[in-house]
């Protein structure tokens, strides 16, 4: 077999067993790998029901058919679980060394099912699988863990890990690899806390040959050289931080908990102000010639902090909490990579607590004393180290804001931004329209990679401040290319060094792979791993009404900026809504019919009960 | 071929902003056009190109005939600029940035 290894290693911690599952062509052309091989392999170990922190529910470590073929950006793979925080799909992608690591060790994916009786080491060496003790890495950081994992079992090893979030359970806590690149939304951390299993260590050497190593080396050579041109001009200059500026100055960054879209100090946090002030280099994942992260180093004399920056990071624990020091949003960033929680997850619930306590409904007692004010850096340290240690008020925070904002009742429900209980990312979606689908509609909760809908709103193919019912078809195209590109897998940045996506993906696959494959049948395949997501979260208690936005965004039209006095109707919503199910072939009510089933070959999936294991 | 009018030969100021490595290379954020009334992209790039040549190679093709693929304009924070001819007014604002959202 090229390109794969046609097996999936299991490995029960409750037993401490470990076995092999085949996986054949069928299953592998139609799933291709990452996010979409993921979501089968999710769908039948995870028994219906389910309860995300229970030893039932499989936390699955996905490579992809283009892992070890060395084309840039493909050094990437997948975290697939049922999310503690949504109680559907829970879906990250991470990238670099630990890809390569986890498809040499002689599998497609790694499927870890039980729960230790000890915190444990997972070590797993060309497919020799160990059960160390983990007991001396409980309460490291992922840094840390990182580190003592490789003086322990070997500089070449490999590690993904939790942080003391993870371990105290934190539902949006992240899994961590490489030096601080995070599976970071839906709390894949918690579900590795949950079995007890701190860190698994990674070393393999049986790598996969690629079926036509000549045409992939020419390709390989074609595609690098894109990736330095104008397609990813941005993400190679200034990251994804570029964003903020341009962002406020469009009216659609979220700001003090979605209560504005623009953020007066947003130049403190800009790409271009840290790019001048805290600018220390690129850095590159392995086998990617993009380097889009930027390493940002504080220099205000505080405590030293020195990490990666992202737009989402900077976005969430900068304007969404008020905060426009650079400094303090670097070293919020940073604590929440060593923490192991998603950033934004973490800034949102920390600004939903915020309105709270500017509405009076958290007060300085519930705070532990802490003045928790928007715009407060301080307050926004405290209470990031409280939610890791689930201390005071941070315990209840550590759950979301969702389930904190039913406890805390009295409407504030209405200011948890949240779509499926995943606290939305850095896109405002009253002045983004074809976003605010997107978010809704979205398996994963409140998520802008899976469908990339901003791409049409920054664009001049539709009116981003007016809702409409094309928007359907442009959302279901962009989740369909966004499954593809999370499949295989491509990184999104590369996206638009492809003429054709499909079809040059297509013949790599089949080079690749040597198994035909054309562009209507990749087309096909996210169309498929869209349709089974949402099969997932049909199984798993999904609702029509769980397809909508915040009451805030739905009854608040935006006060600032260039989209003063927009707003997005429930109906606005609910068209845009039926739209999408149109451009699906589902019902009204967003259920898939089963000539749909038919059509995608995922019949025998529903038909047949998911594997009750361990 | 493009219909000519006497607006053709009206001039307007238009604010522009610049984002990014163009505001980086530039050292500009923001400076004021003199262009077309009806304008296409590559009298933007030019009048562009004429106060901050830094921006030619990086951001403006080298013949000034537009902007790299990678920018883009937008007018007033609504209206991205495709290759089609635009109307700008006095109080319209030109910005130029990255055209690879997301992230």
């Amino acid at each position: 077999m090229f390109g794969y290894h046609g097996r999936a290693l299991v490995v029960d911690l409750t037993r401490q067993e470990t076995g092999w599952e085949p996986l054949d062509e069928t299953v592998l052309r139609r799933f291709i790998g990452g996010i979409g091989l993921g979501t089968y392999l999710l769908y039948t170990h995870c028994p219906p029901g389910t309860d995300p922190m229970s030893p039932n529910n499989p936390l699955i470590f996905v490579c992809s058919p283009l892992v070890g073929s060395k084309l840039t950006t493909s050094s990437k793979f997948a975290v697939v679980t049922k999310s503690p925080l949504t109680g559907f799909i829970g879906d990250s992608l991470s990238s670099s060394f630990l890809a390569t690591e986890l498809k040499n060790t002689g599998c497609d994916a790694l499927i870890i099912k039980g729960r230790s009786s000890d915190p444990t080491l997972l070590s797993i060496d060309d497919g020799d699988v160990r059960f160390l003790d983990g007991s001396d890495l409980l309460g490291l950081t992922t840094s840390e863990t990182e580190q003592a994992v490789k003086q322990r079992l070997g500089r070449r090893t490999r590690v993904a890990c939790i942080g003391p979030a993870g371990e105290k359970l934190v539902l949006y806590a992240s899994i961590s690899n490489d030096g601080g690149r995070q599976a970071g939304r839906t709390g894949p951390g918690a579900v590795m806390g949950s079995k007890n299993l701190k860190a698994i260590a990674l070393r393999g050497t049986d790598s996969v040959p690629v079926h036509n190593p000549e045409a992939i080396n020419e390709i390989g050579r074609d595609l690098s050289r894109k990736s330095l041109g104008a397609a990813t001009e941005k993400y190679r200059t200034l990251g994804t931080i570029a964003n903020v500026s341009v962002f406020n100055r469009l009216g659609v960054l979220p700001t003090r908990n979605f209560q504005q879209s623009t953020f007066a100090d947003a130049e403190g946090i800009s790409g271009e102000g840290f790019h001048e002030s805290n600018f220390v280099k690129s850095a590159h994942c392995a086998n990617c010639t993009i380097g889009c992260e930027k390493i940002l180093v504080t220099n205000d004399g505080g405590p030293r902090a020195q990490g990666r920056m992202e737009y989402e990071s900077a976005f969430a624990l900068g304007p969404l909490v008020g905060v426009g020091d650079g400094n303090a949003v670097i070293r919020a960033s940073h604590y929440c990579d060593e923490a192991g929680m998603d950033t934004i997850s973490s800034g949102a619930t920390i600004a939903w607590a915020m309105e709270c306590y500017e509405k009076g409904l958290l007060t300085r007692e519930d705070t532990g004393g802490i003045s928790l004010d928007f715009g407060d850096p301080d307050a926004l340290m405290a209470v990031l180290g409280m939610i890791a240690e689930r201390r005071g008020l941070g315990d209840l925070l550590a759950e979301g804001s969702r389930r904190a904002s039913e406890v805390v009742g009295r409407g504030s429900q209405d200011w948890a931004m949240v779509v499926k209980s995943l606290e939305m990312p850095g896109y405002e979606p009253r002045s983004l329209k074809t976003m605010a689908l997107g978010l809704a509609v979205a398996t994963r909760g409140a998520c802008h990679n899976r469908s990339s809908a901003y791409e049409a709103d920054f664009s001049n193919t539709v009116d981003r401040l007016k809702a409409d019912d094309k928007r359907g078809g442009i959302t279901a195209q962009g989740e369909d290319f966004s499954a593809i590109l999370d499949s295989l897998i491509w990184c999104k940045f590369l996206r638009k060094a492809f003429d054709d996506l499909y079809a040059e993906s297509a013949t790599i696959y089949e080079h690749v792979t040597g198994w035909p494959m054309n562009a209507d049948d990749l087309r096909l395949a996210g169309e498929r791993i869209n349709n089974l997501k949402k099969l997932f979260n049909i199984r798993e208690g999904w609702r029509p009404e769980d397809d909508t936005l915040p009451a805030r965004v739905l009854h608040e039209k935006l006060p600032t900026g260039v989209a003063e006095g927009t707003g997005l109707t429930g109906d606005e919503l609910d068209m845009m809504v039926q739209s999408y199910y149109r451009a699906r072939g589902w019902t009204e009510d967003g259920d898939i019919p089963e000539d749909k089933l038919r059509e995608l070959d995922l019949l025998d999936l529903v038909q047949e009960p998911a594997t009750a294991t361990p | 071929m493009a219909d000519a009018d006497v607006t053709d030969r009206t001039l307007v100021n238009v604010r522009a902003e610049l984002f990014g490595v163009a505001r980086m290379v530039s050292g500009h954020s923001h400076v004021t056009l003199s262009v077309p009334e009806r304008s296409y992209p590559r009298d933007l790039a030019v009048a562009l190109a004429y106060l901050c040549p830094n921006l030619v190679g990086p951001v403006i093709t080298d013949d000034r005939s537009g902007l790299h693929s990678s920018y883009t304009f937008n007018i007033t924070c609504t209206s991205f600029v495709g290759d089609e001819r635009v109307r700008l007014t006095p109080e319209d604002t030109v910005l130029l940035f990255s055209s690879q959202a997301g992230g």
